[in-house]
């Protein structure tokens, strides 16, 4: 019990040090935007995909935005992809079709396989240029933002593009304050860290670009992966292909402002990513393939942060356990545990991260909110160790993967 | 003190110091004193003329009296609405561009000029300076900004700290540093020992004026007739060590090389190219598409860029050489850029911390 304990905290403590290193590199090291500087250009004709399902509050949002970019209109389709919505998303859709004539072609699709992947994947039919871009239907895209997702795909060897995501609503409750600074760690520190040290910037499958040939050459969507974008950054990373994260590429987006949505939001990215695990994590590690060393252990790493949270509980029960069998002291392994337990959990980027990211970001008095995040790293270690355990338990209870699209809560102006 | 105080003062004090670093977030937890979503401009564009149009907004209200004073052959001075001195000049005098008292040679008035204005040598222009007609600065002047509606000349060794923009071209004269954003409609044109950061003109001229043929964009021999567009979704060819494509070579698709990789000349790539190490090319190559590389990079003379140039060290380009063309104009994108003489760009120069315009060695 005590060498499994250890090497819980062995691992633990590896994530607290990929962290630490993360944090530091961002606020020493040298940064990377190669692409970011690319304002003039023959720019390549762009589909622009927009995943809605029942997204009557905010669809009008991100059409009227992507209307308003600085993209050559003549070189840019937008394709809403109302995945089978009963709600008004069709209506609004086709008056932005009415308004915008020859811009937006819509993909109505009313039936088959549920999930945001399989909907892509049918959409793929109207795509016929190399640069497609995707946004779920809560973002609002600025006026450079198309430009700055597309520059990267100059460069040959890059097959995905992520931006950075920022809450829209943020003051509305103590839940969208602390996402927001979950959010601000995971991509001001956490992705661009990624980005400097050359390592698996994650694609989030939303402020994100792909290119076709890199798609096609992986197979496409994969409409049985629950969190497509973590599919198709492995599966590009495997084939040779780069995802590369543009921390200046901002786009706002609306976070859940219930706790209800926010653990399904949570678990359905924990099942997905661990499903990833599960597909390419040995092959990663140990495959022939295109992949760096540093990015087999950087993007192994990476598949597991969700693993983290099952893994901190079970070392809390044996640390606990040997604490009263009396093999350990309180000072030694269960001490290191409870201190590195709170900056190594999945989705959970590091208190320090946070913090890091709150002085890059200029944002000041939000800091103050840092002791509130152990109430989120509650939630989520519960949520995602459930999600864990639920996964597990598929095979015998035959409990099928769905698709949990998350609630919006944006009023209509 | 009984059993009972002591543990409740126990308690107490452990409750205090479990809540204590609470109090600050429960303080902006209620106060909102920093809610709001992190500024993200969603209107800004990232254009180089965002300042320029800015001034010009600034600076509108001075448009009308200055016809006033350029019709009258007057000088007039007076106060803008956020607190700024403004000169408006209505004839070529510059004797009052130094207000009687000033220390130094420091003009510290907005400064708008309705006629052509040359320069005296060696001012400082505190404050931005708006010409509607040529202008034509002294050597050794700074400027804080410049906004011409015609043509600017600046002087040899002179200064522009933040921007310049003008609607015909920018010509710098020898060893002028140009920090900030400098663009122009038609044209830039700088010397050597010229320092820049950001440049943007539908076509950037290093040294002397080169002949009317290239004044397009030169092509190579053997270039194709119908024009290929920089951006391609060409087959790419991945080499996981170093490579050279030997002179005269040419080749169809891209070309992503793990190392290091050498454009033999005369070489024609009908795609694009990527190296994660140095990327030299050879006198005369063809690159139709991007050139990419993960460090430095080394363009040798008389080669021809179609599309965006990119090194996340280095780039240095010899004397010929052209990127973009009228048509397609391009980035040339790098923290460090060294240019010779001879070399014409088309679109946006952009050295992030620094760029250096050499004599042809």
């Amino acid at each position: 019990m005590v060498y499994f304990l250890f090497a819980i905290v062995a691992v633990i403590s590896l994530y607290t040090a990929r962290h630490y290193w993360f944090t530091l590199n961002r606020l020493f090291g040298f940064q990377r935007h190669p692409y970011i500087d690319t304002d003039t250009a023959d720019w390549p004709q762009v589909t622009i995909l927009v995943a809605a399902h029942n997204e009557e509050k905010v669809i009008s949002h991100i059409l009227a935005a992507l209307m308003g970019v600085n993209y050559p209109p003549e070189k840019m389709l937008v394709v809403p992809v109302n995945d089978r919505s009963t709600d008004k998303t069709r209506e609004i859709i086709d008056r932005f079709c009415q308004d915008h004539p020859g811009r937006i072609r819509p993909f109505h699709r009313t039936g088959g396989k549920g999930g945001k992947a399989a909907a892509l994947k049918d959409a793929m039919e109207l795509v016929a240029t190399e640069v497609i871009l995707i946004f779920d239907a809560d973002y609002i895209p600025g006026t450079g933002l198309i430009k700055q997702l597309v520059a990267p795909f100059f460069d040959p060897e890059v097959g995905g593009v992520m931006g950075r995501v920022v809450p829209l609503n943020v003051g509305t409750n103590l839940l969208t304050r602390l996402l927001d600074l979950e959010r601000s760690g995971g991509y001001q520190v956490d992705q661009q860290a990624r980005m400097n040290l050359r390592l698996v910037p994650q694609h989030g499958g939303t402020v994100a670009g792909v290119r076709l040939s890199a798609l096609r050459e992986i197979g496409g969507w994969n409409d049985n992966s629950l969190t497509e974008d973590t599919d198709l950054t492995y599966r590009l990373l495997l084939h040779g292909w780069k995802t590369v994260y543009q921390n200046r590429s901002e786009c706002y987006e609306e976070v859940p402002e219930t706790w209800q949505v926010r653990v399904k939001q949570i678990m359905r990215w924990a099942k997905g990513h661990n499903q990833a695990l599960a597909n390419y994590g040995l092959h990663l590690l140990f495959g022939k393939h295109r992949a760096t060393l540093r990015e087999r252990i950087d993007g192994f790493l990476l598949l597991g942060v969700y693993i983290m949270a099952p893994l901190t509980l079970l070392g809390w029960l044996l640390a606990l356990g040997v604490f009263y069998e009396g093999y350990a002291p309180l000072h030694g392994v269960i001490a290191l545990l409870s201190i590195t337990a709170y900056s190594a959990v999945g989705n959970f980027a590091a208190f320090f991260e946070i913090a890091a990211a709150a002085r890059l970001d200029y944002t000041r008095q939000r800091i103050c909110l840092l002791p509130f995040l152990i109430l989120g790293f509650g939630v989520s270690i519960f949520s995602v160790s459930r999600a864990f355990v639920s996964q597990l338990m598929a095979p015998l209870t035959g409990a099928q993967f769905h698709w949990d699209k998350t609630e919006r809560f944006r009023t209509t102006p | 003190m009984s059993a009972v105080l002591a543990t409740a003062g126990l308690f107490a004090l452990a409750a205090a110091l479990f809540l204590l670093p609470l109090i600050p977030a429960i303080v902006e937890l209620h106060l909102k004193r920093d809610a709001q979503a992190l500024n993200v401009i969603q209107q800004y564009a990232g254009d180089i003329r965002h300042f320029s149009f800015g001034f010009r907004s600034y600076a509108s209200d001075l448009l009308v009296p200055l016809e006033r004073c350029v019709a009258s052959g007057d000088t007039a001075t007076g106060i803008l609405p956020h607190g700024d001195r403004y000169l408006l000049l209505g004839r070529a005098d510059t004797t009052q561009l130094l207000a009687p008292g000033t220390a130094g040679r420091t003009c510290d008035f907005v400064v708008a000029a309705g006629t052509e204005l040359m320069l005296p040598d060696g001012i400082t222009f505190a404050k931005e300076l708006y010409a509607s007609r040529l202008l034509t600065g002294g050597e050794n002047c700074t400027y804080r900004a410049i906004l011409g509606d015609d043509a600017v000349r600046l002087g040899q060794g002179s200064k522009v700290i933040r921007w310049a923009h003008a609607a015909k071209s920018i010509h710098a004269e020898q060893d002028c540093d140009l920090y900030g954003r400098i663009s122009s409609e038609v044209e830039i044109g700088l010397q050597a020992g010229c320092l820049f950061q950001r440049l943007h003109a539908p076509r950037i001229v290093f040294g002397p004026p080169p002949a009317q043929k290239d004044s397009a964009g030169a092509s190579p021999p053997d270039q194709p007739a119908e024009p290929i567009s920089s951006f391609i979704a060409a087959r790419r060819r991945f080499v996981d060590a170093d490579l050279e494509i030997p002179a005269r070579e040419i080749v169809e698709g891209s070309i992503v090389t793990r190392g290091g990789l050498r454009i033999g000349a005369g070489a024609q790539i009908l795609g694009s190219v990527k190296s994660n190490h140095h990327l030299a090319v050879d006198s005369g190559a063809f690159v139709a598409g991007s050139l990419i590389s993960a460090t430095t990079m080394h363009i040798g003379p008389d080669c021809q860029i179609g599309g965006p140039v990119i090194a996340e060290y280095e780039i240095l380009i010899e004397s010929g050489s052209r990127c973009g063309t009228f048509d397609r104009p391009t980035t040339v994108s790098a923290p460090v850029i060294a240019v010779e003489e001879g070399v014409v760009a088309f679109g946006t120069i952009w050295a992030r911390h620094e760029g250096h315009a050499l004599a042809k060695q």
